[in-house]
């Protein structure tokens, strides 16, 4: 067998060096009673030819995406992918390698997650990042537990404007500590500050977890709901941002009087992958720092005086500290710290800026034809980044047939989540840099007619 | 080595956009003056080539898999094939968007479906979950599972037993779950303790979290007994899947009376590591644990698959989206490429040479327990105390031997298993290069009689020395801006960060 590189006389060999007749011998511990009559029923081994052909079959009943653009947002964006990056990922160094808990061998890994958490450090002005939780949604949960922690209190508050997602992961990963979730509704598709105002007054509130821009693209006024949240100095503002290439033009949440970033960077070089494996992150002022979940890298120096990189702040994981540790994770999703690394690296201080600017002047370009087409109208009137709602004036299935028929992916139609009447026909679009104007002026083209 | 920051050079660029044609659009009408970020975020300058030649050489600076044996005890560091990977990047699959219209993605559900169902067969039980990222994400999922099973029973329970053997992540996920935790204790023979199971197993305790082989690397041999005691408390069983690679062919975990089963298909089932991840922890159930679930799970009705709804029982949602799906295909893969005899000869060759390994050194470093191991064995470093040697410099020396050390300190209780060293050799290492980590094994317990300070100060052929941790600690420095506010205290010269 290629994967079984030792011949069955030199097993022979090994199970008589052992002092045993047979690998029976060795599994006696196993109870009779127990142990299968048969054989598993699964297909006989193929080759990999034969491997590659079932997949591709299988491959072929998805849509080919490479020949579609997309429309489609909802907490996952197509941005392209530099070749660099998919060459440097396969480096067997990087993919193959275990977590970085033997730091001599370790140094690439190590270095890349510290100059990620750098990155980051610096686009969201916050004191600590932890590179790597599952996801936006599962780092977002993560958050709201360490709120409670904090606080010792029982109650949170998260915006209805959140990622559906997100909501029903922190509801489920604060059910079993009696938690209250209250929900905040919005107001034109952004927070409603005097309902938060209302809703804040009983001073017994752990977090406030806003989305930033929120799940309809628009741009909250996060520097306002920090102060209102301040009024009690003890609860904390959690900022959720699903799409973090926004990072690069907006004002940063550690600017904005933010407590925590529960963050999502897919958009850093990962590819869409039907929904994961993504890479959540955490962002947290100081004092937070040994309450964070999650692995760290930090610096220190080897015996040499060299300056080196180790995983630190031990103290606070599962491994060590068993049931007193800050969250039970483990293995996070490092080989995507790596793909976001490479790519912030290649995109640098002004090629990120530039893209996220050619993605907010993309979608508003997009929603400016739409309207103008006669075919859609406003929902509401917000600020967007490159995501935003408007409302058919014909029925939407129609439309997405349409644009699936032109090789385009249509837009989430949003009642797929928002329940009522007043989203019937009510899409969100989502624009990246992957749409040119070219692009832009056909949808709206297949749109209208 | 030098940080990127420290290669930027004004100026340059590495990326390559789309001309903006849009001036018709002005920024300041896009995002209003209070969220408007004053300038750019620095982050680097440097070129592509600056890009690739950093980071391959950071990459030099790592042991991968391919490197050499990686033996980490109840981490199964196998061979990840080639293929599995390129199979996963294809466009059709990578470029699925996860809220794309159902009838655009049928081949990304088939695969989801189909492997639920390879591994139901293979496991034992009736339904898998594909959600859970990773193993201690199954674990919260396994948890919450059995906390609604209860509620819905209208039954309060509220501990949950771990042995004190157990990974970290069980207590810490049972404490997750909003249970307290109760720790049952090991006996001489390093397996569950059955008389103070029972006494310990009560209405109020809603199961007992277990793998097999355990992480001492033994094969529990009361497993009956074990599922006899929890379930006659009307209690469920929870199987910690990070060993299933001892047990294709000789057991399934659902006819041992598991009730809720979790797999690391990034051990067991050949996907990569990652350097920490991405991995995935599906978690599988018997049919009466079905309706808890997270949702959505993949259904085949009509001739098409769909994503559909647990339930009003559902544990909800444990992360956005549906998988990490490109693990998931992996796994499949893998699965379609060994068949039935070839699972059974990945456990049949994981576990000789586990066995093998325990026979040429237990009489160097004394094992925790005496008896065949499965898949992994527990040695210890404990003989070597009296020469001042520590397990950690035996790990660091093996290093110098182009070894990367199996897990130390892992498990650890005393008196039986302190100074461990466990070491797992999957069914992928030839007998060659386990002899030669042998060999490695046994020199060094030589060189600690004879010449400890040599161990005391390993690694010496490694490109650092080694890192002092307790540093890191104190004087936290977590990104570039916080060493460059105190650059002049720290006082690097230039062969202290160009190397």
């Amino acid at each position: 067998m290629r994967y079984i590189p030792s011949t069955e006389e030199q097993k022979q060999e090994m199970l008589k060096q052992i002092g045993v007749s047979s690998f029976n011998e060795l599994v006696k511990g196993i109870p009779e009673k127990v142990k299968p009559k048969g054989k598993l029923k699964i297909p006989d081994a193929i080759s990999e030819a034969e491997l590659a052909d079932s997949i591709l079959q299988i491959a072929r009943k998805n849509y080919d995406f490479r020949l579609y653009k997309s429309l489609l947002g909802g907490g996952a964006y197509r941005h392209y992918i530099p070749e660099a990056e998919k060459f440097l990922l396969q480096r067997e160094e990087f993919w193959t390698a275990y977590t970085p808990y033997q730091p001599e061998l370790s140094q690439g890994t190590l270095q890349t997650i510290f100059e990620y958490q750098s990155y980051l450090a610096r686009l969201t002005k916050m004191d600590v990042v932890i590179p790597s939780i599952y996801d936006g949604a599962s780092a977002t949960a993560e958050a709201a537990l360490l709120s409670l922690r904090v606080t010792k209190r029982n109650k949170i508050i998260i915006s209805a404007a959140i990622h559906p997602h997100y909501r029903e992961t922190v509801k489920t990963y604060t059910s079993p500590h009696d938690t209250e979730i209250i929900e905040l509704p919005h107001r034109e598709a952004m927070v409603d500050l005097e309902k938060l105002k209302e809703l804040l007054s009983g001073d017994d509130v752990a977090s406030v977890i806003v989305q930033n821009p929120n799940f309809f693209g628009g741009i909250e006024n996060v520097a306002g709901i920090a102060e209102l949240v301040h009024d009690n100095k003890k609860t904390l503002l959690i900022n959720t941002i699903a799409e973090s290439m926004s990072l690069a033009v907006m004002k940063a949440p550690g600017e904005m009087g933010v407590d925590i970033v529960a963050g999502e960077a897919q958009s850093f070089g990962l590819s869409l992958n039907y929904g994961g494996p993504y890479n959540g992150y955490l962002a947290a002022r100081k004092q937070y720092m040994r309450q964070l979940p999650g692995r760290i890298a930090g610096e220190t120096v080897d015996t040499d005086g060299k300056r080196v990189f180790v995983m630190t702040m031990r103290a606070r994981e599962q491994d060590i500290r068993r049931h007193k540790a800050t969250s039970n994770i483990c293995s996070n999703h490092g080989l995507n710290i790596a793909a976001a690394s490479v790519y912030l690296s290649l995109m640098g201080t002004e090629g990120l800026y530039k893209l996220s600017l050619l993605n907010t002047k993309a979608a508003h370009y997009l929603e400016k034809i739409l309207l103008k087409s006669g075919k859609f109208e406003k929902v509401y009137t917000y600020p967007f980044y490159n995501e935003f709602l408007l409302r058919s004036k014909s029925s939407i299935s129609t439309l997405n047939q349409q644009l699936l028929k032109n090789n385009f992916i249509p837009p989430l139609a949003i009642s797929q989540f928002y329940k009522g009447p007043l989203w019937e026909n009510v899409l969100l679009f989502a624009v990246t840099e992957q749409l040119s104007r070219q692009d832009l002026d056909r949808v709206a083209d297949i749109l209208s007619s | 080595m030098k940080l990127i920051f420290e290669k930027s050079v004004k100026g340059r660029d590495g990326y390559s956009l789309p001309k903006d044609l849009f001036e018709d659009i002005d920024i300041k009408d896009c995002v209003p003056s209070y969220a408007i970020a004053e300038g750019k975020k620095e982050l680097c300058e440097v070129s592509e080539v600056d890009v690739i030649r950093h980071f391959t050489k950071l990459s030099k600076f790592n042991y991968g898999i391919d490197d050499g044996i990686y033996p980490l005890g109840s981490c199964t560091m196998k061979y990840n094939p080639r293929i599995n990977e390129k199979l996963a990047s294809l466009d059709s699959f990578s470029c699925a968007h996860p809220l794309a219209p159902e009838e655009t993605v049928q081949g990304s559900l088939q695969i989801m479906y189909e492997l639920g169902n390879l591994l139901a067969e293979i496991t034992g039980v009736a339904q898998y979950t594909m959600a859970p990222a990773a193993g201690a994400h199954g674990e919260l999922t396994g948890i919450l599972i059995m906390r609604n099973y209860f509620i819905d029973r209208n039954e309060s329970r509220h501990k949950v037993l771990v042995p004190d053997s157990g990974h970290g992540t069980n207590p810490a996920s049972a404490i997750m779950g909003g249970f307290e935790l109760v720790e049952t204790r090991s006996n001489e023979d390093g397996t569950v303790d059955i008389q103070q199971l029972a006494e310990l197993m009560d209405e109020d305790t809603v199961g007992f979290m277990l793998t097999n082989p355990n992480t001492v690397g033994l094969y529990d041999p009361k497993i009956d007994e074990i599922q006899r005691i929890v379930h006659a408390k009307g209690g469920l069983l929870y199987y910690d899947g990070a060993n299933l690679n001892a047990s294709f062919g000789l057991f399934r975990p659902g006819d041992s009376g598991f009730d809720i089963v979790h797999l690391n298909l990034h051990k067991t089932f050949s996907t990569p590591h990652g350097g920490g991840g991405p991995g995935a922890g599906v978690i599988g159930v018997k049919e009466h644990l079905i309706p808890y679930l997270p949702t959505p799970i993949v259904t085949f009705e009509d001739n098409k698959y769909h994503l559909s709804d647990v339930g009003p029982k559902s544990i909800g949602k444990i992360r956005a989206f549906w998988s990490n799906f490109t693990v998931l295909l992996k796994s499949y893969a893998w699965i379609l490429s060994m068949g039935a005899d070839g699972l059974s000869e990945v456990t049949r060759a994981s576990v000789i040479n586990a066995n093998y390994v325990l026979a040429k050194l237990k009489k160097y470093y004394r094992p925790a327990y005496d008896g065949y191991c499965g898949h992994e064995c527990t040695l210890t470093g404990r003989d070597y105390k009296e020469y001042g040697i520590k397990t950690l410099d035996i790990a660091k020396r093996l290093m110098d031997y182009g070894v990367h050390p199996p897990t130390i300190y892992f498990p650890h209780f005393e008196p039986y298993a302190e100074e461990t060293l466990m070491v797992e050799p999957p069914e992928s290492e030839s007998k060659e290069t386990i002899d030669a980590f042998i060999d490695a094994m046994i020199k060094i317990a030589a060189e600690a009689k004879t010449d400890p300070d040599l161990l005391l100060t390993a690694p010496h052929n490694t490109r650092i020395k080694r890192a002092d941790d307790v540093l890191a600690v104190k004087r936290p420095i977590l990104h570039y801006d916080d060493e460059l506010k105190i650059k002049d205290e720290l006082g690097y010269t230039e062969a202290d960060i160009d190397f």
